[in-house]
């Protein structure tokens, strides 16, 4: 059935926007985080997207036709250098008492969300299309 | 079944395929690179009621962004829309069809 293979491709869409806003959420989060388990200030993170294959969980091998659906690829990590503010006070400040902040720019990452929002309401939309195209479907039935 | 419920039932497949390929162009809205994909509708609709098969193409003519992605997102909204509205007209008139031979069945019984 093809039109189930449609779901697989918004749910993929759907996924990936919600790791991509689980990111951002991180960053706005973690902009003032000065202490990590990798050592340093907290890195700004973001998902790359790539194109992929779904298919339907029942689609199985007599229905080869795969759809194009989408995955985060990979999480990109922030490798600037860290901004350096003045605060000899503090415990995390080097010999000079300058502490090394994140670069992340809260404004920057709600635009992001925004987007992320934005982008995962389409999903649905066409979710709910095709749910109502099947359903459809099934009334001939009756 | 005769010709016109085969003829819909081609459209129906034919509809329900673009609509794959507008969940695709929406769920890949944000990736670098791709491509908005679409069909031509006449020219697949005549092909598959000549047994032929649909060929998605790439569609031209769109604006695209600086990551190499060219997906419009309200045109997809409007896409998104008109499949809904096509099949749902379809599948009222398979429905007219399975009612019409129902009725021919049930009369002749009476």
């Amino acid at each position: 059935m093809s039109l189930f293979s449609s779901l697989s491709v918004s749910a993929s869409g759907m996924a990936a926007q919600r790791t991509r806003a689980a990111l951002l959420v991180e960053n706005i989060a973690n902009s003032e985080t000065t202490r990590t388990p990798e050592g340093g200030p907290y890195r700004r993170k973001d998902a790359i997207f790539s194109t992929t294959q779904v298919g339907s969980e029942f689609a199985s091998e007599l229905d080869s036709q795969m759809q194009t659906g989408v995955q985060v690829s990979a999480i990109s990590v922030d490798q600037r250098e860290p901004e350096k503010q003045y605060a000899p006070g503090h415990p995390d400040a080097d010999a000079n008492g300058y502490v090394h902040i994140s670069r992340v720019n809260p404004a920057e990452d709600m635009v992001d969300l925004v987007g992320a929002n934005r982008s995962y309401q389409a999903n649905v939309a066409a979710m709910s299309a095709v749910k109502d195209m099947i359903q459809k479907s099934i009334d001939l039935l009756r | 079944m005769d010709g016109i419920s085969t003829s819909l039932e081609r459209y129906m497949d034919l509809v329900s395929m673009r609509q794959k390929l507008v969940s695709s162009n929406i769920a890949n809205a944000d990736t670098p690179g791709y491509k908005t994909q679409d069909l031509d509708f006449q020219a697949s609709f005549q092909s598959m009621l000549d047994g032929g098969s649909a060929r998605p193409i790439e569609v031209q003519g769109l604006e695209t962004k600086n990551d190499g992605n060219n997906v419009d997102l309200d045109r997809e909204a409007r896409l998104l829309a008109e499949n809904a509205l096509r099949f749902n007209i379809a599948s009222n008139l398979v429905k007219s069809q399975i009612q019409k031979i129902r009725s021919a069945i049930k009369e002749g019984a009476a």
